[in-house]
């Protein structure tokens, strides 16, 4: 298998691939709007090509997750090295990049979706060049954390994206971008200054003999930070369920929390949504909710199992509140946009079940539901964008009756909203499934109580529909033309992607299926730990 | 003879009294004068404790104050003039052009 | 006796060659008519001083009868003034402000080398009487610089209140000062900590400490000594505000920690490899934390109203202020070179948001933060470089400023001061938000009114890139600062 190309690791091509693509883009000057747009094009297609190359030779039986001897495509490099002093350790941070079957369909999710957005960016006319500057920069932030297994690059990767996210609400958003813009700044930076607490309180805390030398080092390698036996004997975070390490863990928590976003630290995401473009949107609901969810499985919970088990309780029933009153704040808009966004806030939490469950069947459900939410609710936005771009609207109740207008349109949304109210036969339904099944096993009155989320969801997407297809058309909407051509290749892949794995999900199933089983037999452990409120 | 603690709180006094008048005098070239009064207290402290202690580096200590303090008079009278050139004012409330 | 003075001579070879740079050219000034020769001759004497003084960079002496310290910690301190200075002269060429000053533009430039010897004695003295002379020196340099367009009214009041303050404050010092010689007898730092360490009134000791502080925190405009900062960042020249703010708050650190760790630590305790045992006497921790705490909250939450971006950046120095003294008052090795990297990152992102305002103001004539509206758009080279600056000062990766805030909040960690960390990352998100209304008029709103698009010559971009450069280049590889910091405090390791 060969993992280089130039002598370059597959995974760093994919991760700098957009830098490259971002530096072509200022220097092009910016009346040359078409060369900048196939240039973005062009370096996300790369990267989606790459993406392909890693789906196609990525070993199914290898689990990872705490292991590097099995972890893939892995690119080891030291970046900083200071030598110890007397009072102070050797400082080492790796450039160490690997994926297993956690990040894999992250890895997919982000290249497909970058390619996505930038085509549905194509009419983008103000300051273009800074805009796919900063598209492609974020493109970059994104794929740099599901790749990186060094907790500082990592947190590095997590930061770059900010700034990127900021000017793209702030500068092309709607009429209320500079407030949504520092809300989501600021929510983000919040949890992200506790994880960096948390980071360096981990760094201190392990250590690992250094290869050549022997002398015990201070690491932010991930992997050594999940095994016991490499924490310091009276060191903060030694030992297993001190109060440190719970607290530990909550910090964690929080700054995932407020990405994926969790309930109580949610109220960022409808306003973002609703003010981002419609590419930062589909980013923004495709990927960057995904991290959360994605740092609790591949950092919070492997880290701290102890108090991830402590805390399995709160996380289940956090992902009752999400799913619950994600739909019931959904079910009570008339925003298309704000819709959709809380129709995410409904569908993380399912995420949140499935890992709470903390068994194969939840796991291998949560991971699956972040790849199909990102796949769906990508479409959903890309569909409010297309209805937007010819009606400079998003109130529900202004339309009506487009599927006598718009039958194309009509068709690929029906499929969407399908797919998130979670019919079979649709890639939804199967995550759904396994990650209730899952939680069933594990907490039965909450998993009873989520499924009304369920219910409530089928109710305000099908109620939707009928809004927006059936009943008069207004007189004004007589000349709306139907979804042109470039909307179709952006949509119709993401179609057909949700039809396929919703009859045949073993393509993905395949790819996570070691790690899911290894990430829950880690956490679980030998001993069977207390569970917070049970 | 009398004892060292005299001299002490005559000094501490004379240095309340330059600290209150620098706190609510508004005329900045009486706010100077009562900084002065402070630096003399405190010249007369080394003084007390040096001749108690039989230790010379102290008062050596008072002819570094003195030179300083009549450096510091040299440049804020300077300003003070620069200033009342400006505004035709030293007094300290109306000067409020920077404000938070 | 004179064989010691002559022996010692040989050390203070920066110092003596700054001091004749300075003599030299008040007579050049005199001599010539353009005043770009006496600019050549400052940089030359700055330059000709970092030379001999990277020949003292392994020396550890203490000189002129323990008066005076040529160490490691003073090395790095001077190397990182004369940067500063050397940086901020070229700086000041480029200032409208000081070019207007026609006939007295010569005299800016040596006062600031007078400012710089004073700073240099300040990152050196080991004698309560040398620190007391280095202070006023630099102070007095400072009341001067603050007021250099004295036509100007706010200029000349921004000395004014510079010289009360400063005045005042170094009164209560050096009261301070004469208790601590009541106390026991000597001027010495070594001498007097044996003499605390031996047992002294707590209660005068304690008096006296705050006093000598209160003379420390004005110089490093810590808040509850701060008043004087925002007024006089506001009303001087915007090179005079960027020295001040760079440089004279890291000769006042310099000697804060040197104080810091000489007085206050217990010679008699065990020897420690890291943390430091202090003399149980003197809450010297505590008076730190408090300070700190009150520094960058009070710093951060008042800078959130500013209109004018001075003032905003001078609130925002404070507030740093705050995070710096998070690094001394851990009191070990590790805190130390926190803060000794934070100031070298804290140099370059600083200075480079300076440069950029007053590039601004040379062209609109105006600080004020509203007249920044659109000119991201409009110049994106000074949009982009500001919002480095800016992101760097809020401490994101991958910039210089998150290496600084890492090392400290990393230094609090391990010390296990947790709470200490949560206030310190909680203020770094505070700040955020004043720092992004900048960002948010630069390039999200568009301009009231018809600004002039702004051109910069080459000699100006340039002059960002100088610090641009290092503001990336040390958030991606920070080793060779933070070897050179480590190495810096190794002597003070343990007690």
């Amino acid at each position: 298998m060969n993992n280089n190309f130039l002598n370059i690791g597959i995974l760093t091509w994919m991760t700098f691939i957009p830098v490259v693509g971002m530096i072509a883009v200022l220097l092009v000057p910016k009346e040359q709007k078409t060369t900048i747009r196939w240039i973005s094009l062009g370096a996300t297609i790369v990267q989606l090509i790459f993406s392909v190359i890693i789906y196609t030779n990525f070993d199914r039986s290898l689990a990872g997750v705490n292991n590097a001897a099995t972890m893939q495509f892995v690119e080891r490099y030291s970046w900083i090295d200071i030598k110890s002093v007397e009072w102070f350790g050797r400082i080492h941070i790796e450039y160490f990049l690997g994926i297993d079957g956690i990040s894999v369909p992250m890895v997919l999710l982000t290249a497909l979706i970058s390619f996505v957005a930038v085509l549905s960016s194509w009419s983008i006319e103000k300051s273009i060049k800074g805009y796919f500057a900063l598209l492609l920069l974020l493109d970059t932030g994104m794929m740099g954390v599901f790749v990186s297994l060094d907790f500082f690059l990592f947190y590095v990767f997590w930061e770059i994206m900010l700034l990127p996210m900021y000017f793209l609400i702030g500068i092309w958003g709607g009429p209320r971008r500079e407030y949504a813009a520092i809300k989501f700044f600021i929510y983000t930076l919040f949890g992200s200054v506790l994880m960096l607490l948390v980071l360096i309180a981990l760094y201190f805390s392990v250590s690992i003999p250094d290869a050549s030398t022997g002398e015990l080092v201070h690491t932010f390698d991930m992997i050594a930070m999940m095994n016991p036996a490499n924490y310091e004997a009276n060191s903060l975070l030694f030992g297993l369920n001190t109060s440190w390490r719970y607290i530990a863990y909550v910090g964690l928590f929080i700054g995932f929390a407020i990405k994926v976003p969790i309930f109580p630290f949610h109220t960022w995401l409808p306003d973002a949504h609703v003010e981002a473009p419609t590419a930062i949107s589909v980013i923004l609901a495709g990927v960057l909710l995904k991290m959360g969810t994605y740092g609790l499985m591949r950092v919070a919970m492997p880290i701290f199992p102890d108090a991830a088990i402590y805390y399995l309780y709160p996380l289940a029933f956090l992902g009752f509140i999400n799913i619950v009153y994600g739909a019931l704040c959904a079910m009570a808009q008339t925003d298309f946009k704000k819709l959709i966004a809380y129709s995410s806030v409904s569908h993380m939490g399912i995420v949140l079940l499935g890992m709470a469950a903390l068994n194969t069947q939840g796991m291998i459900g949560a991971m699956f539901q972040m790849f199909n939410h990102g796949t769906i609710t990508a479409m959903l936005f890309l569909i409010v964008g297309v209805i937007y771009d010819r009606t400079h609207t998003r109130g529900l109740n202004d339309f009506g009756g487009l599927m006598n207008q718009m039958p194309k349109y009509s068709a690929i949304m029906v499929i969407a909203f399908f797919a998130a109210l979670g019919l079979p036969g649709l890639s939804g339904f199967v995550s759904e499934v396994f990650s209730f099944l899952g939680a069933f096993q594990t907490f039965r009155w909450i998993t009873i109580a989520s499924t009304l989320g369920i219910v409530l969801t089928a109710g305000y997407m099908l109620w939707t529909l009928q809004r927006v297809f059936l009943g008069e058309l207004p007189e004004k909407w007589k000349s709306l033309t139907d979804i042109n051509n470039r909307e179709l290749i952006m949509l119709v892949p993401l179609a057909i992607i949700v039809i396929l794995l919703g009859v045949y999900p073993t393509p993905i199933l395949d790819l996570m299926n070691a790690s899911a089983n290894e990430l829950v037999d880690f956490i679980k452990g030998e001993n069977n730990l207390t569970i917070l409120g049970q | 003879m009398i004892p060292l603690n005299y001299y002490l709180l005559f000094a501490a006094f004379l240095f309340s009294v330059g600290v209150v008048g620098v706190l609510i005098r508004r005329n900045a070239i009486i706010v100077f004068m009562c900084i002065e009064l402070m630096l003399n207290s405190v010249n007369l402290t080394f003084i007390a404790f040096s001749a108690f202690m039989g230790n010379a580096i102290g008062q050596m200590f008072v002819f570094f104050v003195m030179t300083v303090a009549a450096a510091e008079a040299a440049v804020g009278l300077a300003i003070i003039i620069a200033l009342f050139r400006n505004k035709k004012t030293i007094n300290i409330d109306q000067i409020n052009l920077l404000k938070w | 006796m004179l064989e010691q003075v002559y022996n010692s001579l040989q050390f203070i070879k920066p110092e003596l060659i700054l001091v004749g740079t300075l003599l030299v050219s008040i007579i050049v000034d005199l001599i010539f008519k353009n005043k770009k020769v006496v600019v050549a001759f400052v940089i030359l004497g700055l330059v000709l001083s970092f030379y001999y003084l990277t020949f003292l960079n392994s020396i550890n002496q203490l000189i002129f009868f323990n008066m005076y310290a040529i160490d490691p910690f003073a090395y790095f301190f001077k190397i990182f003034l004369l940067v500063a200075t050397i940086g901020i002269v070229l700086f000041s060429v480029l200032s409208k402000e000081i070019s207007d000053l026609k006939s007295r533009e010569g005299e800016f430039y040596y006062f600031l080398v007078a400012l710089t010897i004073g700073m240099f004695l300040m990152t050196s003295s080991t004698n309560l009487i040398m620190m007391y002379l280095a202070i006023e020196l630099t102070s007095l340099t400072s009341y001067m610089l603050a007021g250099f367009m004295k036509e100007e009214k706010s200029s000349s009041e921004a000395s004014l209140k510079y010289v009360l303050y400063g005045a005042f404050s170094s009164g209560m010092m050096l009261y301070g000062i004469s208790i601590i010689y009541g106390l026991t007898g000597s001027f010495d730092l070594l001498a007097i900590n044996m003499a605390i360490a031996d047992g002294v009134s707590s209660l005068a000791l304690l008096i006296s400490t705050v006093l000598m502080f209160v003379g420390f925190g004005y110089k490093i405009s810590a808040v509850p000594f701060h008043f004087w900062t925002p007024d006089v960042y506001e009303g001087s020249p915007i090179s005079v505000t960027t020295i001040l703010s760079v440089a004279s708050k890291a000769a006042g650190f310099s000697m804060l920690m040197r104080t810091a760790k000489i007085m206050f630590i217990d010679p008699y305790a065990a020897p420690t490899v890291n943390d430091w045992q202090i003399i149980d006497s003197v809450p010297i921790v505590e008076i730190l934390t408090i300070l700190s705490v009150l520094t960058m909250t009070l710093g951060n939450l008042v800078a959130i109203w500013q209109s004018n971006l001075k003032r905003l950046l001078a609130y925002s120095s404070i507030a740093h202020a705050g995070y710096l003294l998070l690094g001394v008052l851990t009191m070990n090795n590790e805190g130390y070179s926190a803060t000794l990297i934070y100031f070298v990152t804290y140099l370059f992102m600083n200075v480079g948001a300076f440069l950029i305002v007053m590039l601004v103001s040379n062209k609109l004539n105006s600080s004020d933060i509203d007249s920044y509206k659109g000119l991201g758009m409009k110049s994106p080279f000074i949009g982009v470089m500001f919002a480095l600056f800016l992101i760097s000062l809020t401490g994101l990766p991958p910039t210089a400023g998150f290496v600084g805030k890492l090392y400290i909040f990393a230094a609090l960690v391990n010390k296990k001061l947790i709470l200490l960390a949560v206030i310190g990352v909680l203020n770094s998100v505070v700040s955020l938000y004043y720092y992004v209304r900048i960002f948010r008029n630069m390039f999200l709103r568009e301009s009231d009114i018809e600004t002039p698009e702004i051109k910069l010559s080459l000699a100006e971009k340039l002059l960002i890139l100088v610090f641009a450069i290092p503001t990336i280049g040390l958030g991606l590889y920070f080793a060779p600062l933070v070897e050179f910091a480590h190495a810096s405090v190794e002597i003070f390791s343990g007690n």
